[in-house]
């Protein structure tokens, strides 16, 4: 009895996982970057506390929001610099949602 | 014929019950990161777990094709007989019912995919025999997947929680916006959700869809399962999914104690990618190891991380015993079905049944706890070990360093400024008081260059330290008092 085992499938698995994770993270994380720059410091709390999470007092939420605001305040870039990384921010946002949708359809279709 | 619908009507209400537990289970694998880091409330992230379960269901039917035209050989079962066959399906559904159900009791960490091949091989191997089971294709499509995606998951989650780190960080002190991945995280674990529904729910579809060959509902030419097994796969886990998963999630939200924002996005973001992928391809694989090896992934993507080799041990020793062991459970049944023909189906039943009022007293009882079986990812999660406080990183070190290299340079000058205003007063004839208090200003300033130096030291700056000796020689008031500071130093 001979098995005959499909590596190249377990290959483009990995490969296809790689490049789906990496691009949603990459693109994600770029446009929290560029919010950032363009001083929109994105400051979110728990939607509920479980047990895993330290809970935050109204006070350190606000001493939280007041730092990131005091640090956009400071944002060397000029105004339009930031309206730029803004556009960027929300550009990469897309390119995001579009890398999922994508990968979606190609199962879609392959199906 | 009465006996084989009576026994296809059983086989499909118990594997419509396994994909109930099947979504009561593993919703807590998709939702564990997002509650465990407050981007979800547990109710909010069950109904969402729920609906993409379902809408995940419709995407691809490839694994049930893998299920239901791959592991079982076609020919073997028709020579067998429809009737023993589908006892023997029957019977391989208990084995899978009765191991998960086993090791959610026990706190064992169990896989409920491999608990249900686990359970149709044993069965097939004592009911059919050895040509009954397609080797090649448990070996390309279910073992190997099932040893090689948890690792693939874990790389890619370490990859992925790299990038996301190095993207958001900041070395000014200032907010880095991390707390934004929380928005991410609902997106991605939706995503898991999805990709859940893509891969676990087909697997029940695979089975009923293999009953009805065996039987000739369905032409064993037509792979696809029909509209209303979807439709009642679909539903089915997506009500599990809703009715058990919250309990589950409450005990997630425990277990994972140490799942940053940006962690747990790039952990989703793996765990959806490897499923999604190996789906499109008919990989059957189980929801909790890809997810557990991304979480573990993502915990040794965090700078300082180590592994709990002994827990991680305990996990994977879990996830290898499954399929051997449902195996096991699974020939046990079909051996009763063997032995006693339409009693065994009997027994089997009785057997069913006696589980499922388990589950169920079992449920009522408020007994979720961390030390529970359906924490398998949580486990995941404790078998990763972060420092309170994470080692810097190089680009860190070199600025620390040179901060500090000023900092010591500073203290050398006023240090300097004082030594020498200390010897011109001496030189000058200034009073015992105005020397006493420039010493004394020098020996401050040559303790500040000490704390420097030592701080120049922790950051490895063995240059600065040196320079620093090297001042620290001309700064003396007196030659004896230099020589007795260098001994100290």
């Amino acid at each position: 009895m001979t098995v005959e085992i499909d590596w190249m499938a377990f290959v483009n698995v990995f490969f296809a996982a790689m490049i789906g994770a990496c691009l949603i993270v990459t693109f994600y994380a770029t446009g929290l970057r560029l919010l950032v720059r363009a001083g929109r410091i994105p400051v979110v709390t728990p939607a509920e506390f479980t047990d895993a999470i330290t809970i935050l007092t109204d006070k350190e939420v606000k001493r939280a929001a007041k730092q990131a605001a005091k640090a956009a305040k400071k944002s060397p870039l000029t105004e339009g610099q930031k309206r730029l990384a803004l556009v960027g921010a929300y550009a990469c946002f897309i390119l995001c949602a579009l890398a999922v949708i994508a990968g979606i359809l190609i199962i879609v279709i392959g199906h | 014929m009465e006996t084989a619908v009576l026994i296809v009507v059983l086989v499909i209400l118990l594997a419509l019950f396994f994909d109930f537990t099947n979504g009561f289970h593993d919703t807590a694998n998709a939702m564990a990161t997002p509650i465990a880091t407050g981007a979800l409330k547990p109710k909010t992230a069950v109904l969402l777990a729920a609906g993409l379960n379902l809408i995940g269901a419709f995407l691809s039917t490839e694994v049930s094709k893998t299920v239901s035209h791959g592991i079982i050989n076609e020919s073997a079962i028709l020579e067998s007989g429809a009737e023993l066959f589908l006892s023997v399906i029957f019977a391989g559904l208990i084995g899978a019912i009765t191991w998960n159900m086993l090791t959610w009791l026990l706190g064992l960490p169990s896989s409920s995919s491999h608990a249900l091949f686990g359970g149709l091989i044993g069965a097939t191997l004592v009911g059919v025999g050895l040509g009954g089971i397609d080797f090649g294709m448990v070996l390309s499509k279910i073992v190997l997947p099932a040893l090689i995606a948890p690792v693939t998951a874990g790389i890619i989650a370490f990859v992925a929680t790299k990038i996301a780190y190095s993207i958001t960080r900041r070395y000014d002190g200032k907010p880095d916006g991390r707390s934004g991945f929380r928005w991410g995280q609902i997106f991605t674990s939706s995503l898991v959700a999805l990709a859940h529904g893509t891969n676990d729910a087909q697997k029940t579809m695979g089975v009923i869809t293999l009953a009805l060959i065996t039987v000739g509902w369905q032409s064993q030419d037509h792979a696809d399962p029909y509209l209303w097994v979807i439709v009642a796969c679909a539903l089915t886990i997506a009500l599990g999914t809703y009715l058990g998963g919250w309990r589950i999630i409450r005990t997630l939200g425990k277990g994972l104690t140490d799942v940053k924002p940006a962690q747990g996005f790039s952990a989703e973001s793996s765990t959806a990618a490897t499923i999604l992928a190996s789906s499109a391809l008919g990989f059957a694989l189980s929801t909790t190891q890809v997810a557990s090896g991304s979480v573990i992934g993502s915990g040794l993507g965090r700078r300082g991380s180590t592994v709990r080799w002994r827990t991680a041990g305990r996990i994977a020793i879990g996830w290898l015993l499954t399929l051997p062991a449902a195996a096991a459970v699974g020939a046990l049944a079909a051996l009763l079905v063997v032995w006693l023909g339409g009693w065994g189906v009997m027994v089997d039943a009785v057997l069913a049944l006696v589980i499922i009022i388990g589950l169920f007293l079992r449920s009522r009882r408020n007994a979720v706890t961390s030390e529970n079986a359906m924490s398998d990812v949580a486990e995941s999660g404790r078998a990763v070990e972060h420092p309170e406080v994470p080692p810097p990183t190089r680009r860190r070190t070199r600025i620390e360093l040179l901060r500090a290299l000023d900092h010591a340079e500073r203290k050398a000058d006023e240090a300097e400024k004082a030594a020498r205003r200390a010897r011109k007063l001496k030189k000058n004839g200034g009073s015992e008081t105005e020397i006493r208090a420039a010493r004394k200003a020098a020996q401050r300033a040559d303790r500040k260059v000490a704390e420097a130096q030592q701080a120049a030291q922790t950051w490895e700056a063995l240059s600065a330290s040196r320079r620093a000796r090297a001042e620290l020689a001309e700064w003396d008031v007196s030659d004896e008092e230099a020589a007795e500071r260098e001994e100290q130093r």
